[in-house]
C-alpha cells in the first residue's frame, strides 16, 4: 500500500522555490483546476458543509424512538426510511457522519503533521536517527491497522482514546516517508546550500524552505489517505470497537442493519453509500491536486 | 551481505519486543494475572487469599519479569502457548487451522485482484489516454473508497439471498469462497491496476519493445514475453506487501462471512477476553507480516542490486 502510495505520489517538486508571483499564478482560477478535483472538492464542500448544519437542519431527533413505525419504507415524514427501532434512517446518517468524519480528520491531522516533521528530521539528521525511524516504520507498515486497534482494545479497554491511538500508532509513517523522500529531494538543490552557507540555521531552513515546498505533495498525500481513514474508522464501529451505544456512526449503523438485510436494504445502502461519496470525493481532491502538480512540475 | 546481516537483526529484534509487549498484556490489563488464569479454569473466583498466593507461587509470578517471561519465550518457541480460557483447546492448534483458512483466503483474493490487474492495467496502457484508459483507471481508482464491510452485505443480498446462487456464509466447500474473495479482491485490485498500468507504460515506451517488434515479433507476443514480464515485478513486490496485510486485515470480512480464520479468532478473543489466544494470534500475525515484509525485501534486493544501493545512499 504504502509502496505505491510512495510510488504515485512522490514527484520531484520544482526546481526552484516557490515565488510569491507563481503561488499567485497557480490561484489562476477554477478553470485550471483538473475536473477530478472541481468535482471532489464541490462534492466534499457540500458534504462538510450539511454536517456542520446538521444539529439545525436534520428532520428528526436521531435516538428518537418510534416502535409503531419501525423499518418504514422511505416516505414523506421519513426521506430514507427508518430502523429497527423507528428511528429516522436520514438524521442518523447526518449525525453519526459527524463522528465518522472528524474522528478520521483529527487522526489524520494528527498523523500528517507528526509524520511529516519526523520525515523531515530524517532527511536532514541522517545517521542512526534516520535508519532507527525507518526501520520503524518499516515494522509499522506491515501491521494492518485492524490488528492494532484490536491488541489495543485488548490491553486498555473500548474508548475513544483506543480508537484515536489505533488510528495514529501507524498511521504516520506513510507521512514521515514522503516527507524524507521530498525533503532530500529539495535538500539538494543549491539554494538549501546557499542558505546554509549564508548561516542559516538548520530548523530556520526546514520551517523556511523545506517544509513550504514539501506542502503541496503532503496535501495531496493527505487527502488520498483520507478516504483510507473514513473506512478504518467504519470498520471499527462496525466490530464494536469504535463509537459505542447510544450513539452511532456510519461504520455501527451498517452492523445494526446486518439481521435487517432482506427486509429493508436501504438500512445497509445508504451508511454505505455515505462512507463511499464521502470517500470518494476526498480521493479525488487527492487525484486532482497530484494531477495539478504534474501539470507544472 | 551486510545488508542481508542487517535485515535479519532486525527481523529478530522485533520480534522478541514483540513478543515483550504480548507477553505484557495480561500484566497491562487491569486486574491480577492470577485470577485470570482461575478464570479459563475454575467457575468460582471466590478463592481465600491464602490459595491465592499459593497459585501465585506454582505458577511462577512471583519471580521477577524476566525471567517469567524467558520462561514464556522458550515455552512459545515450543510451540506451547497455553490453553483457550473460552474454548480450553491447546492455542496452538486453533491458530494453526485458522492461519490455514486465512492464508487460503488471502491469496485466492489476491490471485484474483492479480489477474484482473494484470488484464485491465495491461489495456489501460496498451490504450494510454483514449477513452478505455479513462474508463478503466476511474472506475478502478473509485473502488478504494467501496468500505468491505458495505461490499460484502450488497454481494450477499445479490447472490446469496435473491438469486440463491452462492452461499451466504460459512466455510464449506469452493463456492463459500467466491463472495468473501471477491470483497477482499477489490481493493488491492485497484492498486494493482495502477501500478501494472504506470509499470507498462514504461516498458512500452523502452528500446527493446520496438526493437522486438521490429524484429517481426506480433503485438501479443511482444506483450507477452517482453511487456508483461518486466512489468511484474514491481506487481510482486506489492503483492507481497497487500499478502502481509491481508492475513490479520480481513477480520471485518471474516466477522460477516462467518470464516473460521485468523481475523475472526482474534476478534473473537478480544471480545471474550480469551488472552492466550490473543497473546498467541497476535504474535503470529506480527511473526508473519515481518517475515514476508522482510523476505520480499531480501528477494528483491538479491534480483536487483540497484535497490541495494539505494538502501544504502538513501
Amino acid at each position: 500500500m504504502s509502496l505505491l502510495d510512495d510510488h504515485l505520489t512522490s514527484k520531484a517538486p520544482n526546481d526552484a522555490p516557490a515565488t510569491g508571483a507563481e503561488r499567485g499564478r497557480g490561484r489562476a482560477g477554477l478553470r485550471t483546476w483538473p475536473p477530478s478535483l472541481l468535482v471532489g472538492a464541490t462534492l466534499f464542500g457540500l458534504i462538510l458543509i450539511t454536517l456542520i448544519l446538521t444539529p439545525w437542519i436534520m428532520p428528526h431527533d436521531p435516538a428518537a424512538q418510534n416502535l409503531a413505525d419501525r423499518l418504514a419504507p422511505s416516505g414523506a415524514t421519513h426521506p430514507l426510511g427508518s430502523d429497527h427501532l423507528g428511528r429516522d434512517v436520514l438524521s442518523r446518517l447526518m449525525d453519526g457522519g459527524r463522528f465518522s468524519v472528524s474522528i478520521a480528520a483529527i487522526t489524520l491531522l494528527i498523523c500528517a503533521v507528526s509524520g511529516t516533521l519526523v520525515g523531515i528530521v530524517c532527511a536532514r539528521r541522517g545517521g542512526k536517527f534516520d535508519e532507527f525511524v525507518m526501520r520503524l516504520t518499516d515494522v509499522l507498515l506491515a501491521f494492518p491497522e485492524i490488528i492494532v486497534a484490536l491488541f489495543l482494545v485488548a490491553v486498555l479497554g473500548t474508548n475513544y482514546g483506543t480508537l484515536i491511538l489505533a488510528l495514529v500508532i501507524g498511521g504516520w509513517t506513510p507521512f514521515a516517508r514522503l516527507a524524507r523522500s521530498v525533503a532530500l529531494e529539495i535538500g539538494s538543490h543549491d539554494y538549501i546550500e546557499a542558505a546554509r552557507a549564508l548561516g542559516c540555521s538548520s530548523s530556520f531552513i526546514m520551517f523556511r524552505h523545506i517544509l513550504p515546498n514539501a506542502l503541496s505533495p503532503l496535501l495531496a498525500h493527505t487527502a488520498v489517505r483520507f478516504g483510507h481513514k473514513l473506512i478504518t474508522v467504519g470498520a471499527l464501529s462496525y466490530l464494536g470497537l469504535g463509537i459505542q451505544p447510544p450513539d452511532a456512526d456510519w461504520g455501527s449503523m451498517l452492523a445494526t442493519a446486518q439481521p435487517y438485510l432482506t427486509k429493508t436494504p436501504g438500512l445497509i445502502i445508504y451508511p454505505g453509500l455515505a462512507i463511499f461519496v464521502t470517500a470518494l470525493s476526498v480521493t479525488l481532491i487527492g487525484q486532482g491536486l497530484n494531477a495539478r502538480r504534474n501539470q507544472r512540475g | 551481505m551486510f545488508f542481508l546481516i542487517r535485515r535479519l537483526a532486525v527481523l529478530v529484534g522485533t520480534l522478541v519486543i514483540a513478543s515483550f509487549v504480548v507477553f505484557l498484556i495480561p500484566y497491562l490489563t487491569p486486574g491480577d494475572p492470577v485470577r485470570k488464569i482461575l478464570r479459563g479454569r475454575v467457575s468460582d473466583l471466590n478463592v481465600d487469599p491464602v490459595t491465592l498466593e499459593n497459585l501465585r507461587r506454582s505458577y511462577g509470578l512471583d519471580r521477577p519479569l524476566l525471567t517469567q517471561f524467558w520462561d514464556w519465550l522458550v515455552k512459545a518457541l515450543r510451540g506451547d502457548l497455553g490453553l483457550s480460557y473460552t474454548r480450553r483447546s491447546p492455542v496452538t492448534e486453533m491458530i494453526g487451522s485458522a492461519l490455514g483458512v486465512t492464508t487460503v483466503l488471502a491469496i485466492t483474493s489476491l490471485l484474483i485482484a492479480l489477474v484482473a490487474a494484470l488484464l485491465f492495467g495491461s489495456l489501460a496502457a496498451v490504450k494510454r489516454g483514449r477513452p478505455t484508459d479513462t474508463a478503466i483507471t476511474s472506475i478502478t481508482q473509485g473502488f478504494v473508497a467501496i468500505p468491505e464491510y458495505w461490499l460484502a452485505p450488497v454481494l450477499i443480498l445479490v447472490f446469496a439471498l435473491q438469486l440463491g446462487a452462492l452461499p451466504s456464509a460459512g466455510w464449506r466447500g469452493p463456492e463459500s469462497l467466491v463472495l468473501p474473495c471477491l470483497t477482499l479482491a477489490l481493493r488491492p485490485m485497484s492498486y494493482f491496476t495502477q501500478v501494472t498500468r504506470a509499470s507498462m507504460i514504461d516498458v512500452l515506451e523502452s528500446p527493446h519493445i520496438t526493437a522486438a517488434r521490429a524484429r517481426g515479433l506480433t503485438f501479443g507476443a511482444t506483450m507477452i514475453r517482453h511487456g508483461l514480464r518486466n512489468a511484474l515485478l514491481p506487481v510482486i513486490t506489492l503483492f507481497s506487501v497487500w499478502l502481509a496485510g491481508l492475513l490479520g486485515g480481513s477480520v471485518v470480512v471474516e466477522v460477516i462471512f462467518s470464516i473460521p480464520g485468523m481475523g475472526r479468532l482474534l476478534y473473537e478473543s478480544v471480545i471474550n477476553n480469551d488472552i492466550p489466544t490473543i497473546q498467541a494470534g497476535v504474535i503470529s500475525l506480527v511473526g508473519l507480516a515481518v517475515l514476508i515484509t522482510t523476505l520480499t525485501d531480501m528477494g528483491y534486493t538479491l534480483i536487483n542490486p540497484t535497490v541495494r544501493a539505494a538502501h544504502v545512499s538513501a
